[in-house]
């Protein structure tokens, strides 16, 4: 599991260990106020139960949509109680686990008919902070940030507010930033901010989320149903 | 799940590793340097556990210790029986430096550099703690990554390391990988060497200076066997090998041993099968996965809800059949998993945890 430096509260995100999964509250609320009402908001993409929680508080939801069983364990274990799994259950003993549960919740196995909302909802409120620990020739910077901690499955991420600055490569523990040799260069410790081209990825790798307002620290939300897949 | 199931009736999506297999690959490394100076540095980012680490060192020809990509890596393998660990990347935040430095004080600790600045930020955060911290530089031979780019660095960064009380000058370490994607034996011997030799080189640069060397840490799993040939280099920091990996076939004195068992969810026609195995579960940065065993048939797209099956002829998995994939990056895909299930002769036999999941900080 993910072994971070928690910091107090009020922390400036620059302070925090990285690489991070930061979460800008504010736009996560603003999302979640968007979000048509009486939907299903689909959790599975950020696992996290105090996401979603703001995000069913914003949208009077109808409740949540979750990929697999193990999800729905999870979030019915954090108080949600109206639940559809999206994928099929074809074993008796997912089928055994779902009829245990129903016993808790409203546990939807087909569609309702209750449109899905939410896959959207995360549109730039998630970043991954990252230092540059290496500078080791002009127009290069290499990065924490690797795949391993923001994905390459579906792309590279793109540097947030450094338009000249382009992830050239995803190593699987660095991140290698191209730039060119007449800019000012990327020193040692420098501190960035990237934005993943999936997030529900970033979700899968990291088990904390930072949950940041106005560049301080707010608070950090376990992941919890990161790898129940 | 529980111990003595069928694999085959495992909930899935499900990390299997073929114990007989994993053992088979341990045996392979450890017989070759067998009798040899030469050592293995096993690489926790490969595997990210210490049961699978305790295996590689009960195997011989090891260092005794470990490979780190990360500092909380190093402490989960130091705090799970690692004997010494080197951190092959660069440090440079004082948290992450503190926290080398107390690793440092209780086992002998290694971190790699490639700077000054990273040397005196190293020299502050171990004098803070009175701990010595060992220090290699890293040398870039092809991977544009980290690592000096000039030999003459090197020996201004050894002279450097040297005269700063509480580091402790050790060594060269370099990273690379083959440039072809199917590399021969002639191949891989020459360019491997290659790489190698320029390792040696920076190594004998330093000593001719008057640093003395006694880690040349290099290669991977791809030249454990190229590295073994020259009596420079110490150890080889190898990890592919452990579980494999589709580009990995060339080494084919290596098994596959890890794969994501998944099931069949639906059947949209005859010739094509929905799985239950998300891309989240296997990551997929380098192709799609291999589907084995099904003949004729491959994997032709995977997302977050799951994985097709496609066949140019009817393809017999019927719903709820389990099916086998193989990875082709096996290090994402163990850093997707916080346990694998034990599997010989498909019957569960033990749990295999991967405490170092998702150690990126």
């Amino acid at each position: 599991m993910q072994r971070p430096i928690v910091k107090p509260v009020g922390t400036p995100v620059e302070e925090i260990d990285t690489p991070a999964l930061l979460v800008d509250i504010e736009r996560l609320d603003a999302n979640a106020d968007r979000l048509p009402a009486r939907t299903r908001i689909e959790v599975w993409v950020h696992k996290t139960p105090a996401i979603a929680h703001r995000q069913a508080a914003g949208a009077d939801a109808a409740g949540i949509a979750v990929r697999s069983i193990a999800e729905a364990e999870v979030f019915a274990a954090a108080g949600f109680d109206d639940i559809r799994v999206l994928r099929p259950l074809v074993t008796p003993t997912a089928r055994q686990r779902a009829a245990a549960l129903g016993k808790s919740v409203r546990l939807v196995l087909a569609d309702d008919g209750v449109p899905l909302a939410g896959a959207d909802a995360l549109d730039g409120v998630v970043t991954v902070s990252s230092l540059v620990t290496s500078a080791p020739e002009p127009g290069r910077a290499i990065l924490d940030c690797g795949q391993k901690a923001i994905g390459r499955d579906f792309g590279d991420p793109v540097i947030v507010d450094h338009d000249a600055l382009r992830v050239s490569a995803g190593s699987a523990e660095h991140g290698v930033v191209a730039y060119p040799a007449d800019l000012a260069p990327l020193a040692i410790g420098d501190w960035l901010e990237l934005k993943p081209a999936d997030v529900a990825t970033v979700f899968t790798l990291h088990d904390f989320a930072y949950a940041v307002r106005e560049g301080a620290l707010e608070a950090v939300w376990p992941i919890s149903a990161r790898g129940a897949f | 799940m529980k111990i003595d199931t069928a694999a085959r009736d495992l909930e899935t999506p499900v990390a299997l590793i073929d114990l007989d297999a994993l053992e088979h690959n341990i045996g392979v490394v450890a017989r070759h340097y067998r009798g040899k100076t030469i050592r293995l540095r096993p690489h926790g980012k490969n595997h990210k556990s210490p049961q699978i680490l305790a295996m590689q060192m009960a195997a011989g020809g090891t260092v005794g210790g470990v490979c780190a990509a990360k500092v909380s890596e190093a402490e989960v393998f130091v705090n799970n029986g690692a004997g010494n660990v080197l951190v092959a990347n660069q440090v440079v935040d004082a948290d992450k430096i503190r926290r080398l430095a107390a690793l440092a004080k209780r086992v002998d600790t290694t971190v790699a550099v490639d700077n000054e600045v990273q040397i005196e930020r190293l020299a502050a955060g171990t004098r803070a703690l009175d701990a010595t911290l060992g220090i290699v530089i890293e040398i870039d031979t092809m991977m544009g990554r980290g690592g000096v780019r000039a030999i003459e660095h090197a020996v201004k960064l050894a002279r450097q390391a040297s005269a700063t009380p509480h580091l402790r000058f050790r060594g060269v370490m370099s990273h690379q990988v083959p440039t072809r994607r199917q590399p021969d034996r002639s191949v891989r011997f020459e360019e491997g060497g290659r790489y190698i030799e320029r390792v040696i080189e920076a190594k004998r640069a330093i000593e001719d200076a008057g640093f003395p060397v006694d880690i040349v840490s290099t290669g991977e799993s791809w030249t454990y066997d190229v590295a073994a040939t020259y009596p420079d280099v110490t150890e080889i920091e190898g990890g592919t090998y452990i579980v494999m990996e589709v580009p990995y076939a060339y080494m084919t004195e290596f098994r596959y041993a890890l794969r994501i068992m998944g099931r069949v969810v639906a059947r949209p026609d005859q010739y094509t099968a929905i799985g239950d195995v998300p891309i989240d579960a296997i990551a997929a940065p380098n192709g799609l996965p291999t589907l084995e065993g099904v003949e004729g048939a491959a994997v032709s797209a995977i997302d977050h809800h799951g994985i097709t099956l496609s066949s140019d002829t009817p393809l017999a998995l019927g719903i709820g059949e389990p099916f086998f994939l193989l990875s082709h990056q096996q290090d994402m895909t163990v850093n997707r998993w916080e346990r694998f299930l034990g599997v010989r002769g498909g019957i569960v036999e033990t749990i295999i945890e991967a405490q170092a999941r998702g150690c990126v900080n």
